[in-house]
C-alpha cells in the first residue's frame, strides 16, 4: 500500500470536472434557497396566526431533522405521491428547502436590527407596501446578511456532496467511482476532500472581500 | 397513496434500535469531540504563531469539508496505518474529528470574551496558568459555552445520519432496511423524522436543565459575593 502522490494527482482533473456539477447545484440552490427565504420571511411578517403556526412547525421539522433524511423524503416520498423528481431536482429542492428555513431565520434576525422609526417614515411618506419592503427594508436586510449568507453558501456545498447517496455523479460519486476501478479509495477521498476545500476557502475569501466593500457602502 | 403505520409493526424494534444506536454514538462523540476541541483551543491560545497557525489549519480543514468526506477519509484512511475498526467505532470518530473543529471554535471564543485580566491577575498572584485556567477562567466561561455547544451538539446528531454510508447500524441505516423491505417510504420517513424530531428536543431539554445547574454555580458566586459584603460591612461597622 503506501500514499501515492502522483496517482492523488493524476485524478484530479476528473475531480475537478465533476465539481462543476457541485457548484451548479449549489448555485441554483443559493438561488432559490434566497428566493423563497425572502418570500417566507415577508409572509411570516404578516403575523397571520394560523399561517404562522404552520410555519413555525415546518421549520422545526427542518432544523429538528438530518439534511440526509429530507434528501430522501424527496427521492423516495415525493415519487409515492406522484411527484416523480430526477435525482438532481429531487436533491436540489431538498436542500433549497432546508436552507430556504435558515436563510428565513437569519433574515428574521435582520429585521429586528432596523429601525422601525425606518417604517414609520415611509409609511408617513404614503409607500405602498410593496415599496417600504423592495425600496426600504430588503436593500438593508441583504446587506446585514451578507456574512451569514456566505456561511450558508459554504453549507450549500458541503449538503451538495450528500447528493451522491441518491445517484447523483457529483466530486464523491465520480470518487467513489474511480476508487472502485483502481482499489485506490484513499487518495481519490483525499483529492475529493482538496476540491472542496478549495471551493469554500475561495467562498469564504471572496466573501470576507464582499462584506468589506458593503461595511463600506453602508457608511 | 395512503398512509398506513400498521406497516411499520413488525419494525419498530429496528427502528428503536437504530435510534438508541444514534444517541449511544452521539453522546460518545459529544465527550470525544468535546475533550479534543478543547485541547485545540487551549493549543491555539498559547503565544507565538505556530499554535496558531497549527490549530488554525485543523479547524479550518475540518469545516470547510462536507462531513461525509471526512467520513470516508477516516473510513478508508485508518486502514492504512494497519488500524481496523468495526465501523460504528470508524464512524463515532470521525463524528467526533468533525465536531471538535467547532467545539474548539466554541471555546476558543468563550475564552476570548473574557477579559484578559482575570488570567493575568491570577498568574499575578503566583497561579500556574493550569490553575488560572481550571479555577479562574472555566467557571466563568460555562454559562456561555452551553448555548453554542448545544446547537453544535444538535447539528452533529443530525449529521450521524451520514454514518448510514458505511453500514453502521444507526437510525437512517435502519429506515433505509425497512424502506427496502416495506417499499412504503411515507410512513418509513415519518416515522424516523419524528424519531429524529424527538431525539433533538430531547438534548435541548437536556442543555436547558444543564443551564439551570450551571446558572446555579453563578449564583454561587453571588453567595460569595454576599460573605465579602459581610466582611466589608465589618469593616464599615469598626470604623
Amino acid at each position: 500500500m503506501g500514499f501515492k502522490l502522483d496517482y492523488l494527482l493524476s485524478i484530479l482533473p476528473r475531480l475537478i470536472g465533476a465539481a462543476a456539477v457541485n457548484i451548479r447545484l449549489a448555485v441554483i440552490i443559493m438561488l432559490l434557497a434566497l428566493a423563497l427565504g425572502t418570500a417566507l420571511t415577508i409572509v411570516r411578517s404578516l403575523k397571520i396566526v394560523y399561517v404562522n403556526a404552520c410555519i413555525a412547525v415546518v421549520i422545526s421539522f427542518v432544523r429538528g431533522t438530518p439534511l440526509l433524511i429530507q434528501i430522501f423524503i424527496a427521492y423516495y416520498v415525493l415519487p409515492a405521491v406522484g411527484l416523480d423528481l430526477s435525482p438532481e431536482v429531487a436533491g436540489v429542492s431538498a436542500i433549497a428547502f432546508n436552507s430556504m428555513v435558515f436563510v428565513s431565520e437569519s433574515m428574521r434576525g435582520g429585521l429586528a436590527t432596523i429601525d422601525a422609526g425606518q417604517i414609520e417614515a415611509s409609511t408617513a411618506l404614503g409607500l405602498p407596501p410593496h415599496a417600504i419592503w423592495l425600496k426600504v427594508v430588503l436593500p438593508q436586510l441583504f446587506r446585514r446578511i451578507v456574512p451569514v449568507l456566505i456561511n450558508e453558501a459554504t453549507i450549500v456545498v458541503k449538503g451538495t456532496a450528500l447528493l451522491s447517496v441518491i445517484t447523483v455523479v457529483d466530486v464523491l460519486r465520480t470518487a467513489q467511482q474511480i476508487a472502485s476501478s483502481s482499489y485506490r479509495p484513499f487518495e481519490t477521498m483525499i483529492g475529493s476532500a482538496l476540491v472542496f476545500l478549495v471551493i469554500n476557502l475561495v467562498i469564504s475569501l471572496s466573501g470576507r472581500v464582499a462584506e468589506s466593500r458593503f461595511a463600506a457602502a453602508r457608511v | 397513496m395512503h398512509f398506513d403505520p400498521a406497516v411499520l409493526v413488525d419494525y419498530w424494534p429496528l427502528l428503536l434500535q437504530g435510534a438508541w444506536l444514534t444517541l449511544q454514538v452521539s453522546v460518545a462523540a459529544l465527550v470525544m469531540g468535546y475533550v479534543a476541541g478543547i485541547a485545540v483551543a487551549l493549543i491555539a491560545l498559547v503565544p507565538g504563531w505556530l499554535p496558531g497557525l497549527v490549530t488554525g489549519f485543523y479547524v479550518e480543514t475540518l469545516r470547510n469539508i462536507p462531513f461525509i468526506i471526512i467520513l470516508f477519509v477516516v473510513y478508508y484512511g485508518l486502514p492504512f496505518w494497519r488500524i481496523r475498526l468495526p465501523a460504528t467505532l470508524v464512524g463515532t470518530t470521525a463524528l467526533a474529528l468533525f465536531a471538535s473543529a467547532y467545539y474548539a471554535e466554541i471555546v476558543r471564543a468563550a475564552i476570548l470574551a473574557l477579559p484578559r485580566g482575570q488570567f493575568e491577575s491570577a498568574r499575578a498572584i503566583g497561579m500556574s496558568p493550569a490553575n488560572a485556567m481550571w479555577h479562574v477562567v472555566a467557571p466563568q466561561i460555562l454559562r456561555a459555552l452551553v448555548p453554542p455547544s448545544t446547537n453544535m451538539t444538535l447539528t452533529m446528531m443530525k449529521e450521524s445520519a451520514v454514518l448510514s454510508s458505511i453500514t453502521v447500524p444507526e437510525l437512517t441505516y435502519q429506515s433505509l432496511v425497512v424502506q427496502g423491505n416495506t417499499f412504503a417510504p411515507f410512513e418509513v420517513f415519518a416515522a424516523v423524522a419524528s424519531i429524529y424530531w424527538l431525539i433533538a428536543a430531547v438534548i435541548a431539554e437536556a442543555s436547558r436543565r444543564l443551564e439551570r445547574s450551571v446558572g446555579a454555580v453563578q449564583a454561587d458566586g453571588d453567595s460569595r459575593n454576599r460573605i465579602a459584603d459581610r466582611y466589608l460591612s465589618l469593616v464599615a461597622r469598626r470604623t
